[in-house]
């Protein structure tokens, strides 16, 4: 029993055992709380997410009849595969466009005095308490050919910018809802960083970039790998924006499940492409993660 | 009392001896509009219909059968047939009558919508050949062509054939993506093309979106009413298609537009009972209760679509009238699709629809 709570206590992520906790009893209380911890998390995802994700998968070797039809429908109709391409490539574009925006705000976050932070908090998290449909509306405002981007666009005498029905919009949208995915995850990392490794570097002769590049980016990458994973992950099944902003030639692959399963009922169909879209996230994840763990792991040892 | 009704009048009086539990609404077919006091009290009824200032006016049109009857009126919506087949699929219904668009009782007749029992129904008032074998409308309206004043002074558009026509009417065209294909929009492409629609086959389906494809990449697909009214209202688009609720109130709300009549798509929304809706009788009352006269005047005095009751005479204010799509002049001008294609071709129809949607 002591040797399982050791291991446990050693794997790094669970609470490790207190200085005044002593005795058998104590420690098998311990090593059995972890798992416990997780259990209300636990019950909830298999209740909502699990099941229906089993059902999904079942229906969709089985809807109208069991077989592969399914999927061979998916892949034999062009327009799945073209949409489901511009999917993950919205969904890349989108991860891009955050963390160059997020990386210097976060960075900002950790470098200024508490008033200032809770203002720029705030500037975050004010957002989020709009509803996506409000905030993706005010885009279209914004955006549009007669729009306030477009007006003054032309009142310096430049043709009008298509912004509105384009990648670039949908892209725009997207960036600016799931920035604080981004930021968040990010400043906690950045706020972890002991500054006076940099001071260090600095005070041994490195330059100002130098410093940022060998001792301060790999230390912060981290965080960027976890927003990176979050943005995109939510890019690739977004609805509303996509739809509003965008036009004809970006279209989703929700919006086209939304098609096979709201208006023609084709619900095997429409559970076929989204076990698609979930295999295709989890084998690109697969391909990413021994990268990310390597990064992971020399900033850890610097 | 027409002799139908008195037929129908026996028929009824035959199930109220059989059934002496059933005698508080067994009464068939009353004159449309007719609720009999009391009939309903202690009963449920849930109405399912697609919400906004539409769904509002229904329940207005139904406030005289709810205070006489004593029913318990609920609403929910919007409707979506994936979830009213949930329901049947699990053998639990909750919704009685249901509001639809245009094809979904054809399609799915006898699945999820009851084939309906015109003995209790007066239909004898609905415009016709608008009853189908599942489904009565619960009301008219257009979709309409609206273009841009400004754009195109004093050349505008006339008909189809110059929607498509992108080189003497240049400018971005505003086309309703909001989900099943416009089959009668894809019918006036192949008429537009040149093409027939007389014995139309799949292979013509093609014809007709290449012909919408041409427009080129500038076309916008709107996805919801609102959104169409937007587009009005700034003045993004050259010419929209509309439906003719949201252009009226577009153009009430200043955008510079001017209807096409010409052709204008004949659509209807459709009063439907789902299979296994849980008090059939109650929701035969309900429906036969918004068939009538009054019930169809205040349907349109507060949504402005048109009445599907021929003796109704809604009063309307001119900006109303002006788009109302059952005045004489219009009424004759309304091009009718061919529904039974459609319903027949519904699947094969919406994949190429939704393929174009998609810009492929």
């Amino acid at each position: 029993m002591s040797q399982t709570s050791h291991t446990l206590a050693a794997g790094g992520d669970n609470p490790r055992p207190t200085g005044g906790v002593q005795g058998p009893q104590r420690r098998l209380r311990l090593a059995a709380y972890p798992s416990l911890l997780a259990m209300p998390a636990l019950l909830l995802l298999i209740a909502a997410m699990g099941y229906p994700l089993l059902t999904v998968t079942l229906r969709s070797f089985s809807d109208p009849a069991w077989g592969m039809q399914n999927y061979v429908w998916f892949f034999s109709t062009p327009v799945n595969v073209t949409v489901l391409w511009r999917t993950f490539s919205i969904a890349a574009w989108v991860t891009i466009v955050c963390v160059i925006a997020a990386y210097p705000y976060a960075y900002l976050m950790t470098a200024v005095g508490p008033r200032m932070r809770l203002v720029l908090i705030l500037c975050v998290l004010v957002p989020f308490w709009v509803s996506g449909v409000v905030r993706t509306l005010a885009w279209v405002i914004l955006l549009q050919d007669s729009g306030i981007i477009n007006s003054v666009v032309r009142l310096f005498g430049l043709d009008t910018v298509k912004l509105i029905r384009t990648q670039t919009g949908v892209v725009i949208g997207m960036a600016q809802v799931l920035l604080p995915f981004m930021i968040l995850p990010l400043y906690s990392v950045m706020r972890g960083i002991d500054l006076r490794l940099v001071q260090a570097a600095r005070s041994l002769g490195a330059r100002p970039s130098l410093a940022f590049l060998q001792i301060y980016l790999p230390l912060s990458l981290p965080g960027v790998f976890a927003g990176a994973i979050i943005v995109f992950i939510l890019s690739l099944g977004f609805y509303i924006t996509p739809a509003l902003l965008g036009g004809p030639r970006s279209t989703m692959l929700s919006t086209l499940v939304q098609s096979q399963v709201l208006s023609l009922l084709n619900w095997g169909r429409g559970g076929a492409m989204g076990v698609v879209l979930l295999v295709a996230t989890f084998v690109l994840l697969a391909l990413a993660a021994p990268l990310m763990r390597q990064r992971h792991k020399q900033a850890s040892r610097s | 009392m027409g002799s139908r009704s008195i037929v129908s009048g026996l028929v009824g009086a035959a199930a109220l001896a059989l059934i002496a539990a059933a005698a508080a609404h067994a009464q068939s077919a009353p004159p449309a509009g007719t609720v009999v006091d009391g009939s309903l009290k202690g009963k449920t009824l849930t109405f399912v219909s697609y919400g906004g200032i539409y769904q509002d006016g229904q329940v207005a049109a139904l406030k005289e059968f709810v205070d006489k009857s004593g029913v318990k009126l609920l609403n929910d919506g919007p409707t979506e047939i994936a979830k009213l087949q949930a329901q049947v699929e699990s053998g639990n219904v909750t919704w009685d009558v249901v509001d639809t668009d245009d094809f979904p009782p054809f399609v799915h007749c006898g699945k999820l919508f009851q084939k309906l029992d015109l003995t209790k129904l007066d239909v004898s008032h609905i415009p016709a050949g608008q009853v189908g074998e599942c489904s009565v409308p619960a009301m008219n309206y257009g979709t309409v062509l609206m273009y841009k004043n400004s754009t195109y002074k004093d050349n505008p558009p006339k008909d189809w054939k110059d929607f498509f026509d992108t080189e003497k009417f240049p400018g971005t065209r505003a086309i309703d993506g909001s989900g099943s294909p416009i089959g009668g929009l894809i019918e006036q492409g192949i008429l537009a093309d040149g093409g027939s629609v007389d014995n139309m086959t799949p292979a013509d389906i093609d014809k007709g979106i290449a012909k919408i494809k041409a427009i080129g990449p500038d076309t916008i697909f709107w996805k919801t009413g609102a959104e169409s009214q937007q587009l009005a209202e700034s003045g993004e688009a050259d010419m929209i298609i509309m439906w003719t609720g949201r252009a009226m109130t577009a153009v009430k709300n200043g955008a510079a537009y001017t209807p096409v009549w010409k052709d204008w798509l004949v659509v209807m929304d459709q009063l439907t009972i789902p299979v296994g809706a849980k008090d059939t009788d109650a929701s035969y009352a309900l429906i036969n209760a918004y068939l009538g006269k009054k019930s169809q005047e205040v349907l349109t005095e507060q949504t402005s679509y048109s009445p599907i009751n021929t003796e109704a005479q809604p009063k309307v204010d001119a900006s109303v009238a002006a788009f109302l799509t059952n005045t004489p002049e219009h009424a004759k001008q309304g091009y009718q699709q061919n529904i039974k294609f459609w319903v027949a071709n519904f699947a094969t129809a919406s994949d190429k629809w939704t393929a174009l949607m998609a810009g492929n």
